[in-house]
């Protein structure tokens, strides 16, 4: 144990350094002092030996000099008296011949950091700043980093900062980095460097000189700068547009997060420097090094904040190689959970569904919870997974199934009958705290559905005096109380138990006030607790497809590469991709929004002359409000009305359902906050919409059409629609189909010049009134238009 | 910028600290000085040596010591964030305060690792401990105020002087010349040995994919001749093999030797490359290898060949999947070789479906084993001599799975270690010529060992 047994090791070693013997011997010396140095990084404390190992440092042979630096630098600060001994060797050796020697003398002198000894350190450094070899400048550039670090409170001499500045063009670009790297340690408090258009230019110019570590020091100092003109900007980022693609991954950072801070203003730029970034950062993500790989991932998963359908089409490049750490595991996972669309989703679910059983519990867990994530928006295929998983009867998966279940079901309701029916038998499998909560929770909201429940909760509560969870009784009574309000005649006679049990023998007092609570409750009458404990068993707010707010670039742009994004985030922050649509804040320009309306009161004059038929005259309204679950139902329902009866038979019945194609070559696919703004103003309500820049990009909307006091539609009509953009051509021949139909071809005719991008629309219609439709739809173009235009502005 | 560097061994005990900046290490010193037996007196010091202790312990406790895998590679304590990467058992962990580009700082350390690498081979805890005071040297070049200054090893080779530029004498200083400029430069002069020996080593490995059926696919055998030579002086060596080209050029020429050997198998072999001593004129002339031999351990020869390969082991898999959930896998190994050599370290890995729960293996010889972790059943057998056969039957229960798609069945895979050459190389004589000195041919000691390994030795299934 090298810890505490080394003062026999000292005891000896002083001994042999003393030796005279010894000392006329230059081998044996040395190796002495080697020893010496070993025994001091295995930990034992050798600072007894400072005075023998001065007089060591005191030769001609440079290892010998080396090794005893090496000693003195981590002692020195216990001998400050002594160490003034070695200054004197070490000044003597800023003179020699040899410019190594030159170069460690001043090293070292600036290394010992002692406060005291400053004073004998100036000379040498000023000198060595003029010194011909660039080692030795090198050195001596960042002496006065050291020095500064070592008495914060002097200030370093105003000549020598100006040396500094001057030697920034320095010929060796070691120099020159380091000038930096010390400026900017001894500028701190006036903000570092002064950045001007010279210093700028000169550095941009001396970049391809440096080695990467100086690269990315001089890429981060450059951040600073801001370019005069718009022309200047360009200038410098066209300079700079080799090294985002460069083959280090810490160059190639370094470089996107200077483009992000210096075009800051100008989102398309920033969007093509993210574009351009993607190669590199894919090849990357697939690094050798797991370290290099896992610094990757976490800055996709910041790009992702803002831009989530950059890397759609390259979803495979982040699923998980076996033998991948856990951590590197997870990051994937959540990535791909980003990623999902309607194209890939079996593809990923299946691939997911791997992982579920990893002999890692984390990454199965997060792998279950992944799925239970994209089963927000794909309910059906997530939900035959999760309740296969519970088949294998194993702690952890079903333990994470569960609580997957919980959360899946506050989202999406409509899941709630699956949940249930999967939940009997769970409770023999669950062991540990967080599964059981997530049950018990399940089981009291739920508990009507669920036919075992007072059997299981009975369970819970004949072991509740061996529990030793206090939030699994907290659950417990929560959830013993409300079943007691679903199915009294069962669970009183237990739920008596349990209250008698916490009110007078439990010990924890959160506990036992919980059942006192609950106890006075119910002594109000159970109406009064249905309306206390009864509450949403749901989200209301939350859509059939989520979205996540979207983050501007300059939100997480200062926090790229650095350590920032590989510490926050294992957990990815659940409670806001719980924001529904109507929660989101959306501030669409002013301007837009002026525009918006003088355009669109411009669309209603002239769509008489756009549809050639009758002007139909409607008013869009939003009452009554349509729920989610609402929505997806009737979509649903129409939808299998149509499949039944096949496409010739669109309009029989009470609904009609019309597809039609529509020209757009730029939908606001990046922002679909403003195309929900544009929406509001004229009375359609957006329900849902797949992540931005996702392809295929899909908007769901509802409206009721009212009557027009002079139209001949007598009634209300509903209006359900889907808005579908994709990359490809679409396929016109169906469009065609139902155009012939319905009758509305003058509209869409334009559908198929274009070609290239088209917006495919499918409005169903309940009960069916062509002409409220056809007014719907020309209020829907012409907004749309008028967004694609502000887009391409 | 980086603040400190530590390299630890598995145990979590420090081999190299190098402190860059005061900063790490400072928050948890107190709590340190209380626990620690430090004399009050010294307390008033603010003791460097602690604080660099003090990080160093975290570390170990909180990463290297941890009960779970390690979770990040970026680990955070005490509001020190250290970055660590793993190389064999060794950790490398550089510490830092400030909120640094972190792929800077890792790709850092893989350029330490690389340095090292070049400096004294693979990084491991030995080779760490021996060359310390060079890896001092290193940090102390590489970084100066956690600033990283110049990590080429070419321009670093200048500024290290481990091995002690001014420790070499005039003597070997003028030796090295010789061997830059000189004829021989792998061998200097006036080598003496008491005992003049010799050692051999034909090294293969022999690849193979084999279908399910018993077709080869694809074989070829990749194959080293490793000399140790302890000889005396500067002797001329000549090495003769069963190569083809050769035996039927001294058939023609009604060699008796040659003709007793035709009798035997002669290799053909495809390509070849020769260490530098090897005379290439007279191989390209006369297909005869000579040379003046380095002093001790060198490879000789390289080569590959891919015709009439002697193929040691043959797997016959049997996959039969009963039912949905049920798997039986029969696997025969049949050693093809003279039965008085003996194959060891033989392991056949059998891969087994992701969703396997649970494994019954019966074998005949040797130990199975089925590893959930690497999804496969590894049957090791220690021995096993030539014209032997042997057997395992496995049943495989799998999860039911509504997996539309079947298992992938990745191939049977194979070690094993045998002691003649699977190309069927054989050394037909080395001889050692030396004139000045009075040793001839036959005082020479010499040994050859064949050792043919498994490469790629796969079997579809």
């Amino acid at each position: 144990m090298p810890y505490l047994s080394g003062e026999d090791a000292v005891k000896e070693l002083r001994r042999a350094l003393s030796n005279p013997n010894v000392q006329s011997d230059p081998l044996r010396y040395r190796n002495t002092i080697t020893k010496v140095i070993r025994v001091m990084s295995q930990g034992v404390d050798v600072s007894g030996l400072f005075p023998e190992m001065v007089k060591a440092c005191a030769t001609v042979d440079i290892v010998q000099k080396k090794l005893v630096y090496v000693f003195l630098c981590s002692y020195a600060s216990l001998n400050p008296q002594l160490s003034l001994l070695v200054i004197n060797t070490l000044r003597k050796d800023c003179q020699d011949a040899n410019p190594m020697v030159r170069s460690l003398a001043l090293r070292n002198m600036t290394n010992l950091r002692l406060p005291g000894l400053a004073e004998y350190v100036e000379q040498p450094l000023t000198v060595g700043l003029r010194d011909r070899a660039a080692c030795v400048r090198r050195v001596a550039v960042l002496g006065w980093a050291k020095l500064h670090n070592l008495q914060p409170q002097a200030e370093i001499d105003a000549a020598v900062v100006n040396e500094l500045y001057s030697l920034l063009r320095d010929s060796d670009p070691v120099v020159m980095v380091n000038c930096l790297r010390a400026l900017e340690e001894i500028l701190k408090d006036e903000g570092g460097v002064a950045i001007n258009k010279n210093i700028t230019h000169h550095l941009l110019n001396r970049l391809k000189e440096c080695d990467v570590w100086g690269q990315c020091d001089v890429l981060r100092v450059l951040e600073r700068y801001r370019p005069q003109t718009e022309g200047e900007l360009f200038d410098i980022l066209s300079l700079l547009d080799s090294c985002l693609t460069c083959a280090h991954p810490p160059v190639m950072a370094a470089t996107l997060r200077l483009f992000l801070c210096l075009s800051a203003g100008l989102p398309s730029v920033c969007q093509s420097a993210l574009e351009r970034a993607c190669g590199p950062l894919l090849a990357a993500c697939g690094s050798n090094s797991r370290e290099m790989r896992f610094t990757a991932l976490a800055h996709v998963q910041l790009m992702m904040q803002s831009v989530p359908g950059l890397l759609g089409a390259h979803y495979k490049r982040f699923f998980c190689g076996y033998a991948e750490p856990a951590f590197i595991k997870q990051r994937k996972m959540q990535v791909l959970v980003e990623l999902v669309n309607d194209e890939n989703v079996s593809m990923l679910l299946d691939e997911l569904k791997g992982y579920c059983t990893d002999v890692d519990p984390d990454t199965a867990q997060a792998a279950i919870s992944a799925i239970g994530r994209i089963g927000r928006s794909y309910s059906d295929k997530c939900l035959d997974i999760l309740t296969g998983l519970l088949g294998l009867r194993q702690e952890h998966i079903t333990s994470a199934v569960v609580q997957t279940f919980r959360d899946l079901v506050w989202v999406c309701p409509q899941c709630s009958d699956v949940v249930c029916a999967a939940l009997q038998g769970c409770e023999e499998t669950l062991q540990d705290d967080q599964g059981r909560q997530a049950l018990l929770w399940l089981l009291g909201v739920y508990g009507e559905r669920v036919a075992t429940a007072p059997y299981v909760l009975e369970g819970f509560i004949d072991g509740v005096r061996a529990e030793v969870s206090v939030s699994v009784k907290l659950e417990l009574l929560a959830a013993a109380l409300r079943l007691f309000l679903s199915r009294p005649a069962e669970t009183q006679d237990m739920l008596g138990r349990l209250l008698h049990y916490c009110i007078e023998e439990e010990r924890d007092m959160c506990v036992r006030d919980q059942a006192l609570l609950y106890y006075r409750l119910l002594q109000c009458g159970p109406e009064q607790a249905r309306r206390v404990v009864e509450a949403r068993r749901s989200d209301p707010a939350l859509g059939v497809l989520i979205g996540r707010p979207l983050q501007p670039i300059d939100a997480w742009a200062h926090g790229f590469n650095t350590l920032q994004p590989l510490s926050t985030a294992a957990a990815t922050p659940d409670s806001s991709t719980r924001g529904s649509p109507e929660h989101l804040h959306c501030e669409p320009k002013h301007t837009l929004t002026e525009e918006l309306k003088a355009l669109t009161d411009v669309a209603e004059l002239s769509q008489g002359s756009v549809v050639g038929v009758e002007p139909a005259v409607v008013s869009l309204s939003l009452s009554p409000a349509l729920s989610p679950e609402d929505f997806e139902e009737m979509w649903l329902q129409l939808q299998s009305l149509h499949m039944d009866q096949g496409a010739s038979a669109v309009e029989e019945g009470d609904f009609l359902c019309v597809v039609k194609l529509m020209p757009c070559q730029m939908l606001p696919v990046n922002s679909p906050q403003s195309l929900q703004a544009a929406l509001q103003l004229v009375n359609i309500q957006t329900m849902a919409f797949t992540p931005p820049n996702a392809l295929p990009w899909k908007v769901y909307l509802y409206t009721h059409t009212q009557p027009a006091p002079d139209s001949t539609s007598a009634e209300c009509t509903l209006v359900l629609a889907e808005l579908l953009y994709s990359s490809d051509t679409p396929d016109s021949s169906r469009a065609e189909l139902s155009e012939d139909n319905d009758g509305l071809s003058p509209l869409s005719g334009d559908g198929r010049k274009s070609g290239d991008r088209c917006v495919k629309i499918t409005v169903k219609q309940k009960p069916r009134d062509s002409a409220a439709l056809s007014g719907f739809l020309c209020i829907l173009t012409a907004v749309l238009n008028t967004v694609s235009a502000e887009c391409k502005l | 910028m980086i603040g400190g560097l530590f390299i630890y061994n598995h145990k979590g005990e420090v081999l190299i600290s190098r402190v860059y900046r005061d900063d790490i290490g400072y928050v948890a010193q107190r709590s340190f000085m209380v626990t620690s037996c430090i004399k009050p007196a010294t307390l008033f010091n603010v003791n460097l040596f602690v604080c660099r202790r003090n990080a160093v312990d975290a570390f170990r406790v909180n990463v290297i010591h941890a009960r779970q895998q390690v979770r990040s590679p970026v680990t955070n304590i005490a509001r020190t964030s250290f970055f660590h990467v793993k190389r064999s058992n060794i950790w490398l962990a550089a510490v830092t305060k400030q909120n640094v580009n972190a792929a800077m700082v890792f790709e850092f350390l893989y350029k330490m690792c690389d340095v090292m690498t070049a400096y004294f081979g693979k990084i491991s805890e030995e080779n760490i401990k021996n060359n310390f005071v060079l890896i001092y040297e290193l940090l102390d070049e590489i970084l100066d105020f956690g600033y990283p200054q110049n990590s080429e090893t070419g321009a670093l080779k200048t500024f290290i002087t481990q091995q002690g530029i001014k420790g070499q004498t005039k003597e070997e200083q003028s030796q090295i010349t010789s061997q830059v400029t000189g004829q021989i430069g792998w061998r200097r002069e006036g080598i003496k040995y008491r005992r003049n020996e010799l050692f051999l080593d034909v090294l293969e490995s022999v690849n193979l994919l084999m279908s399910p059926q018993g077709q080869v696919l694809s074989a070829h055998v990749s194959g080293r001749v490793v000399m140790k030579s302890y000889l005396s002086g500067m002797p001329e060596c000549k090495f003769g093999m069963n190569d083809k080209i050769v035996i039927d050029k001294q058939g023609k020429g009604g060699d008796l030797y040659a003709f007793c050997c035709s009798g035997k198998q002669s290799i053909a072999i495809d390509d070849c490359t020769f260490h530098q001593c090897v005379r290439l004129s007279k191989f390209d002339s006369e297909r005869s290898i000579s040379f003046i031999p380095p002093d001790g351990e060198y490879e000789l020869m390289r080569y590959r060949t891919t015709k009439d390969i002697i193929l040691p082991f043959r797997v016959i898999p049997l996959v039969r999947e009963v039912g949905r959930t049920k798997l039986e896998v029969k696997v025969v190994i049949k050693s093809n070789f003279k039965p008085s050599l003996l194959a060891q370290k033989i392991e056949v890995r059998i891969p087994t479906p992701l969703n396997t729960s649970g494994v019954q293996v019966i074998c005949m010889k040797g130990k199975a084993k089925y590893k959930a972790s690497e999804n496969a059943i590894v049957w090791k057998i220690k021995r096993m001599a030539g014209m032997k056969e042997s057997q395992i039957s496995a049943e495989i229960e799998l999860l039911p799975t509504n997996d539309k798609k079947k298992w992938a069945r990745p191939p049977i895979s194979m070690n094993f270690e045998v002691p003649f050459a699977p190309s069927g190389l054989k050394v037909r004589y080395l001889k050692v010529f030396e004139s000045k000195l009075n040793y001839s041919d036959h005082d020479v000691i010499k040994w050859v060992r064949y050792i043919g390994r498994s490469g790629i030795y796969e079997t579809r299934c």
